[in-house]
Order: C-alpha cells, then structure tokens, then sequence
C-alpha cells in the first residue's frame, strides 16, 4: 500500500529487522505503540519508515517470545495505552540480535566495498 | 523459561473478545494520538485522520497478523472456516449431494476391500506367533509338483533329522461314520501327530491333546472334539472326558475338546470342493508303527512346522533339502527327483484368493482416483462462479494461503460426509462381497468394519480431500483481482477457470474407467470360458450323494459291492429316475492316481512306472454321466470277481499309450492292491474335467467296481425333472437298505459346476460392479465438464450461429472437443491396460491378458457412453439463441 509513496529519500525495513529496532527502542524505557513508531522514525533520521500497522503483530510476537512485557497506562493525553517494556530474556536477545546485526552490515559492507578494506 | 511465558501469553489471550478488544483499544488509542500529532503539525482535521490511516497502512491486516500471534489461533480459524465452509455447502445442496454421493462410493468399496483384505491378507493367523509357522510339502520338479503331501516314511525321516524347526507335525483329512446316540452322523476327522497341538500352542478347552504314546497303534483310540461338534452333538457336557463314541465302527474315547475359537490349518487349495474345505469335526491321533513306516512313494501327510526362534524359513528349507538329497540317494527307487518345499503358513492360507483380492484392491483405489477426480472437476467449475469471492477476499487483504486454508477446509467437510456415507456404504458392500466370496476365501466370518477399518477410512477420507481438492484450491485462489472485479465477477468468456485442467482430469478418468473396464471384460471372458468348457459329461439333471460303509459292518467287499448294487437297484425304480450309477470318486471333486505297467513294457524303475487318475464304477456309470464310448464296449454285468478283469480308459491315455494303435485287448497292472492280476482294456470312452475346469486332462482308467469294491462310492442319478426333487427319495432307498448308512454331500452336478467358477464369478461381479461404478462416474464427469463448457462458450456459440454456423456444425464443435479428450484417454488407458493386465494373468482362462477383442470392445463401449455424455451438453448448445447470446454479453 504505501510502496507506491513518492518519499524516494525512505527505505522499506528489512525482513526481520522490526523487531530488533522494537527491542532497541524499549531500551530507552517502556513505551506504547504510538511512541515507538515515531522514535524508530526520528532516531533513524526519518529513513526507516514502519507501516505503523505491521508494528502491532510484532509486538504481538515479541511479547509472546517472552522478550517485551506490556501493561495499561495512561498515555500522554490521558488515554489509556498499553504500555510495553523489555524483559530480561529481552536485553540478550537484543544483545545478540545487535551483534548480529552488526556482523551482517560489516560483511556486507566490505563485499560492497573492497577497495576501502584493502587501502 | 521461554514456554512459560508463551504459555502465560496464549493462556492470557484465551478470552479471545478480551483480547480483541484490547487489540482494537490500542489500534484506536494509536490512530487517535496519530491524528492529534498531524492536528498539531497544521493538518485539518480530515486530513490528519487520513494521513494518520495511511501511514497504519492496511488495519484489518494488521488486526488479523496479531491475531495469528495468539496461539492456538489456528483453532479458532478452523472454527471459523468450518462453519463458512458448511454454510457454503449448504447453499449449494445440489453440488454437495453429488460431491458426497460421489466421494461416499470411492471411500465406501475401499473401506469395504480394505476390510476384506484385513481380515484375509493381513490380519495375521490366529495361532500364537503365528510368524513362525510353515507348511512344508514334497516337490518334485519333474513331475510338475510344487506342493505334494509327505510319504510318512519321508515325514519321518526329516522330522527326527531336522534341526532349524521347533517342531514338525503331520495330519491327514478323512471322513468316518459317528454312530451311536442319536442320528448316524458323517464327521470330518483330522488324523494328527501328538505334536500338532504344542506346535500349533493350542490348549484344549477340555482335556487335554495328544500324548506320544497314544501314536503307538492300540493306543490310539483317543479323540479330542472339536468345539462344534461338542455343542452340537453332545450338547457342550462337561462331562463327555473319557466318554465313549463309536467312529467308524471302533469305539474312541473323548480326552478333549477344541476351544470355538480354534480353526483347522487348512492348505486352501484352488478348488473349494477339495476334501480339505469342510470344517474338521474332531481330531485323532495319527498311530504308525516306526518299524513299518508303509510304502515311501505313498505320499498323504500335510506338514506344519514351526521355526525355531531365529531361523530363517530359507535356512530351514536347505536344511530339509539336503535331508532329502540324502533320502533320495538312499531310496532312489521311490524319491528320485523328490525334494521339499517351505512355505509361510499364513502365505499358504491366502495363496489362491490373494491375485483376486489384490486385483480388487487396485479397482477400488481406481474408483476413488475417479471418484476425485470428479469432485475436483465440480469443484474447478465452482471455483469459477466463486471468483468474484476469491477476488474480494484477496482485495481485501487476505492473504492467498488462508483463502488456500478456507478451500481446503471445504474439501475437508466433503471428504468427512463422504467419508461417513462411505462407512454406510461400506458395510453394505462387504455384506455383498462376503455374500459372493466362494468357499475357498479363507476366514470371511472375520471380516469386519473394525477399529482398523475406521482408521482406514479416516486416512483416506484426509488424503482425498487434499486429492481432489488441493488443485481446485490452488486454481480458486489465484484469481485475476482486477479483471475479475472490473468484470463484476461474470464469467470471462471461457477463460475462466482453467479448461486445461479440466479437460486433464478428463483424460485421467476416461483413462482409469478403461482399465477397469477392460479388467472387468477379461474376467467376463475368462467366466464364459469357464461356462463353455465341456466337462466330458453332463451337467443338468444330475443328483449326486457320497455313502461311506464302515468296515466294521461291512469288512467284506462282497458286502460292499452287494449294499451297492440293492442301492442302486432301489433307485433306478424310483419314478423319474432315468439312469443311476455310482463312482469311487467324482470327478471334478476329487480322485486318486495309481502308477500302472503295461504288459511288455517293462520300466527301469518303479519311479519311472507311468500314472494314471482311477475310479472304480457301477455299469451304468458312463451312461448316467452321458459320457461317450469311443470304442469298444462298457461295463456289463457280467463283470464280475473270477471273471476276465476288466478296465476302460480315456481318449488321453489311449492316445498317449497307443497312438496309432487301438489299445482293445491290450493290458496293464494297476499298483492298488496285491496280487496284482493283468487287466485288459475293453473300451475307451471321451475325456472328462477331473479336478477342474482348467487343469489339464491326465490320462485315466476306469474299474468295474464289482471287480475292485470300495467302501466309499457317490452314487449319482439321471432325472427326468429338477434333480434336487429326488434328493429325499433317494435318501429313503438308502435307508432302506441300511437305516444306520448316513448319507452326505448330497449335491447336483450343477452346484459342483457353480462352485467349481465360484471363485471367476465373484471376481467378475465384483470387478465388473466397480467397472460399471467408474463408467458411470466417469460419464457424469464427462458431461459435467462439456455441460461446464457450454455455458462458458455460449457467448462464442451465439456469435458462430450469427454468422451462419449450422445446428450441425455446433453439435459437432462441442461434441468433438469432448470425443478428442475421451480418446486421448482412451489411448492413455489402453496403453495403461498392455502393461497391468499382464499382472492378472494367473486369474484368466480362455483369454489372453490383452486380447484384442475385449480391448476393443471395451473401448468401443466407453466411446459410446462418452459420445451420449457430450451429446446432451451439445443438444442444449444448439439451441442456443444467437440473440440472446450475444446480449447475454
């Protein structure tokens, strides 16, 4: 739906990718959907962009894989939210889930890039 | 850790309108605080609520993926999909009858078969590891025998030299008079070995088997009774142990009774009139004396033998092998050119039925094959009228997989109503199939729709609904979203669906019906064969009946010949009695061979002496039977003891004996009895069927019965009227001559004929209901697809016609297309049927596995069929309107 957008300057997230920028952004501190969202946008640079939509059946999945909490509170404008926070099972998992990451974008980086490894 | 928290989760979800309320409280919450933000940042507020949903993105999608997440939600899907699946099921009782209907024949004839061939193939004996039973025979490859009785000599000898075998038991079958209490009675004895009851682990309800001494002659008059005859005769008395019953005139005493559900290891051979088919009444055991073990080419024991744990039966056959090679150097008069054979019990058992069951077995999976393929083809043309659904759903945001699930779902509930049907059917058809099953299919009082049957069904019921739905599925739920919404879901003129396919579901079942069909041609021929074959004598108006005298009243055979001959005098007075004789032994039920010598032509060796099959008969014999005298003369009455001996054979031996010669006069020595006198040949008579249809004729000699008693005769008559008429007035002229002779077997020739193709029959009804079910099931699904066809093409029809296309040239367009895909069937199938029905030769007689003219024929019928099926769908398009054709556009 929102591929035929005319943002050229944003990338779609890569499969799988959701998750680990959830569990990155819940390390600032619980947070609701909304917020989320919006601190991937922002912390990003508003390049990555979320279908905020895709956001709720992973945070369906993370909590049921035990890494993120959630409770109801009361959201900025008073309205109630549902509140999610990292569990500790959460924190490893973000742990290697970002050494991953970081292994991955490095091996990419220099099969795209060889002359630099080289010099 | 992990699991718990997942449990904790899928538990803390199980409220599912909780859950969705929650879920819609926190999509809303987000839309709201989304909207505000845009609000804030300058939007009006229209803008900002749409601006806040398109960056949502898809929320029913998004709604459904977290859904997904809540565990056993998959449950919850399958709910639902059932109950949309039901309704749609009902919204169409037309279909789903025929869908059903359908689907309940194929599950049903393999639930059926399926349990037939449980309970005869599979089901394992009922004895206990019955893995390690044998039955062992002599064999010898010279003289074409692969399964001969033991000689008690050769028993014996590989018994007590043996190793790989437990044990090894001996038995023989033979028929005695039971006399005393109440109404003379003809009993089926087995004679045993003591070890018959260890090897088969049998405990005896009463009593106790066999002791080892009691195979000691004069300590053998013991019996152990079996189960029926015990509740029968002697009303199950517990106390009949060591009671007295008098068996052929001896007095036996009971020392055990057979638990009911004990079964006699019978070998069941090819003709279900052998001696052997009866059930055993009681059991004696067999006495020899080890000093005097009787002739060694006297061959009359049946042998069971279990394996040792750990041998192989092939070890165990090499084993008695090599003990035979020795036996054969040691007594190369006699066993020259004999060795043993080994087989599984439990494959013996089945060895005659298991081509015929396998060959149904192979029907049935064919009906079902169909049987889907129908349903696939109804299927396919709903798939059609339900792509603006599919569409929708796809627009909609479900993904392809769950309307993949919904589909399959569907095919499922099918499956499961046809599946029940079926169970209904199949009871049906097993009655049906138990109800024709000739006497030589081994334990059909077993066969039941059990816990198996049902596992079966259930299994089946699974894999057909992924059979003939997962295609239909696949091609549903692909549909072009924008052409078929822009279309407003009409059917794209023809291109709807995929003709192709259904076209190759077509070609499959025209193929599969012609297999079947020819199959079942081949066993319609190979029945007309058996019907034309010639026995040699007639068939009609011929009431037989089997008297035994026990040697204890009559143990001269002077008293034998003259019980007869007052027998026979007494019937032949009898009003509508035509002709009366009397045989030794009926042909086609049963006989003996004696090896013979013909004078000046001496043998190397009494191995080498040529045999014959024997009967002893009365004078009229030949001409009760309506057997022809091709020279010489018959019996007269004045072949008598003292007088010239005398003996008559068939047209095989004349020919093979004399040929070019005239064998009158000529005379032999029959190896029967000592001394041998020389008998001379007084005549030669046609050929008769001796031990069925389809065995080849073996040369034979005819005794005068006068000159050669037997205790054992079957009488026969010639009646005017309906034979079994006289079947009460000729038991009375026995009695009157002796009321205590039991009488048994009483049968007319016609029943021995009709038991004799028993077995050809059942297979034809049977492969033939099946044949007929495929052509039936085949022809609607020729129809359904043309009539499918004519619908889609009606537009291209009503433009043809505008343009001046004759009634004739539509007829011929539709009717082709469905002619062209009946013939590449057709081509598929025969090509199919050269390469199986070579499979199903061992069940033929009188036609070869690919005769020309049943192919022919068959297929001509099926093109027939398929021409009536394509002509109705082509009748309709010729009426078809070219005007409202065209605004149907």
């Amino acid at each position: 739906m929102a591929k035929e957008s005319d943002n050229q300057a944003q990338i779609d997230l890569l499969q799988g990718t959701l998750d680990l920028l959830i569990l990155r952004t819940l390390l600032l501190g619980p947070k609701h959907g909304h917020n989320i969202a919006h601190l991937i946008h922002q912390t990003s640079g508003d390049v990555l962009r979320v279908d905020h939509g895709s956001l709720y059946p992973a945070l369906q999945r993370l909590e049921r894989r035990g890494w993120i909490a959630a409770k109801w509170g009361a959201s900025e404008n008073n309205r109630r939210a549902k509140y999610y926070r990292l569990t500790a099972d959460g924190r490893k998992q973000l742990v290697a889930e970002t050494n991953k990451w970081e292994r991955l974008a490095e091996a990419i980086a220099r099969v795209l890039n060889p002359a630099r490894e080289e010099g | 850790m992990g699991w718990w928290q997942e449990l904790r989760y899928v538990v803390g979800r199980l409220d599912r309108r909780r859950a969705e309320a929650e879920l819609d409280e926190e999509i809303r919450t987000h839309l709201e605080l989304e909207t505000e933000q845009n609000i804030e940042a300058g939007m009006s507020p229209e803008e900002a609520r749409y601006a806040a949903l398109r960056a949502f993105g898809n929320v029913s999608l998004s709604r459904e993926d977290s859904r997904t997440m809540w565990g056993l939600s998959w449950l919850h899907t399958l709910r639902q999909d059932l109950r949309y699946g039901a309704r749609m099921l009902l919204k169409h009782p037309g279909f789903t009858f025929i869908a059903v209907l359908t689907l309940a024949l194929g599950i049903g004839v393999n639930t059926a078969l399926f349990s037939v061939v449980n309970a005869v193939l599979l089901r394992p004996l009922p004895y206990a590891e019955p893995e390690r039973l044998a039955q062992v025979y002599e064999a010898n490859a010279q003289q074409g025998y692969d399964r001969f009785a033991f000689s008690l000599a050769n028993f014996v000898d590989h018994r007590d030299q043996q190793t790989g075998f437990e044990q090894m038991a001996a038995y023989f079958r033979r028929d005695a008079n039971l006399t005393g209490a109440g109404e003379p009675e003809r009993v089926q004895v087995a004679v045993v070995s003591a070890s018959f009851f260890p090897l088969l682990r049998v405990q005896p309800l009463l009593g106790r088997g066999f002791l080892t001494e009691e195979e000691t002659p004069g300590k053998h008059r013991v019996a152990v009774l079996g189960y029926g005859l015990w509740q029968r005769r002697f009303g199950a008395d517990p106390g009949i142990l060591n009671q007295p019953i008098t068996l052929g005139g001896n007095v036996f005493t009971v020392v055990g009774v057979l638990p009911a559900h004990f079964q006699f290891p019978d070998p069941f051979g090819n003709n279900p009139l052998s001696e052997a088919a009866p059930k055993v009444d009681l059991l004696t055991p067999m006495a020899y004396d080890p000093k005097n073990l009787g002739d060694r080419g006297s061959h009359f024991l049946q042998v069971l033998a279990r394996l040792r744990p750990g041998v192989e039966l092939a070890q165990a056959q090499t084993e008695l092998r090599a003990i035979a090679g020795r036996l054969e150097e040691q007594y190369p008069d006699r066993n020259k050119g004999w060795t043993v054979n080994v087989f599984a019990l439990q494959d013996e058992a089945v060895r005659a039925v298991r081509p015929a069951l396998l060959l149904l077995l192979a029907a049935v999976a064919f009906v079902l094959l169909i049987a889907c393929a129908n349903v696939s083809n109804l299927l396919l043309a709903r798939a059609a009228a339900r792509q603006k659904e599919m569409a929708l759903r796809l627009a909609l945001g479900a993904p392809r997989a769950r309307l993949l699930r919904q589909l399959l779902t569907e095919s499922l509930l099918l499956a499961l109503a046809g599946g029940a049907a079926g169970l209904a059917l199949a009871y049906w058809a097993m009655r049906a199939f138990i109800s024709f099953s000739p006497a030589n299919v081994p334990r059909t009082d077993e066969i039941r729709l059990d816990a198996v049957a049902l596992l079966f069904t259930f299994g089946t019921t699974l894999l057909t609904s992924v059979a003939f739905g997962l295609l239909p599925a696949l091609q549903a739920s692909k549909p072009d979203v924008h052409a078929t919404i822009k279309e407003g879901g009409r059917q794209a003129g023809g291109r709807a669906g995929s003709p192709r396919m259904r076209g190759l579901l077509v070609v499959a079942e025209v193929a599969l019906s012609l297999l079947l069909l020819i199959g079942a041609g081949l066993m319609i021929r190979t029945f007309i064969s058996f019907q034309r074959v010639d026995p040699g004598f007639r068939t009609d108006n011929l009431l037989t009946m089997k008297l035994a005298l026990p040697f204890a009243k009559y143990p001269e055979p002077r008293q034998q010949v003259a019980f007869y001959q007052q027998v026979i005098e007494r019937v032949r007075a009898l009003p509508g009695v035509q002709g009366v004789g009397a045989v030794s032994d009926l042909p086609l039920a049963e006989g003996g061979f004696f090896a013979f010598i013909i004078e000046g032509r001496a043998s190397a060796s009494a191995q080498d002496d040529p045999s014959a099959v024997w009967r002893a008969t009365s004078p009229d014999y030949f001409r009760t039977m309506g057997m022809r005298l091709r020279r010489g003369r018959e019996f007269t009455e004045h072949d008598q003891p003292g007088a010239v001996e005398v003996v008559v054979i068939n047209e095989t031996m004349a020919a093979s004996f004399w040929p070019g010669e005239d064998p009158i006069g000529k005379r032999i020595q029959i190896y029967d009895q000592q001394p041998m006198p020389w008998r001379e040949i007084v005549g030669v008579v046609n050929d008769t069927k001796q031990f069925g249809l389809n065995a080849p004729t073996r040369p034979e000699i005819y005794v005068p019965f006068t000159q050669r008693p037997r205790a054992a005769m079957t009488l026969i008559a010639h009646t005017a009227a309906r034979p079994e008429q006289l079947a009460g007035a000729m038991r009375a002229a026995v009695r009157a001559v002796d009321p205590e002779q039991p009488v048994y077997r009483v049968s007319t020739m016609e029943q021995f004929f009709s038991a004799e193709v028993a077995g050809p029959r059942a297979t034809m009804f049977l492969m033939g209901a099946l044949a007929v079910a495929a052509l039936i099931l085949a022809a609607v699904g020729i129809y359904g697809v043309m009539a499918y066809a004519v619908t889609q093409q009606t537009h291209e029809i009503g433009i043809r016609m505008a343009l001046g296309a004759t009634q004739r040239n539509v007829l011929r367009l539709v009717v082709g297309q469905g002619i062209t895909l009946t013939l590449i069937g057709e081509v598929i199938g025969l090509a199919g049927a050269f390469a199986l029905t070579r499979l199903m030769t061992s069940l033929l007689f009188g036609v070869s596995a690919t005769d020309p003219a049943t192919f022919t024929v068959i297929a001509l019928l099926l093109t027939g069929v398929a021409l009536l099926a394509c002509y109705i769908p082509a009748r309709r398009a010729t009426k078809v309107d070219p005007l409202v054709a065209l605004r149907y556009e």
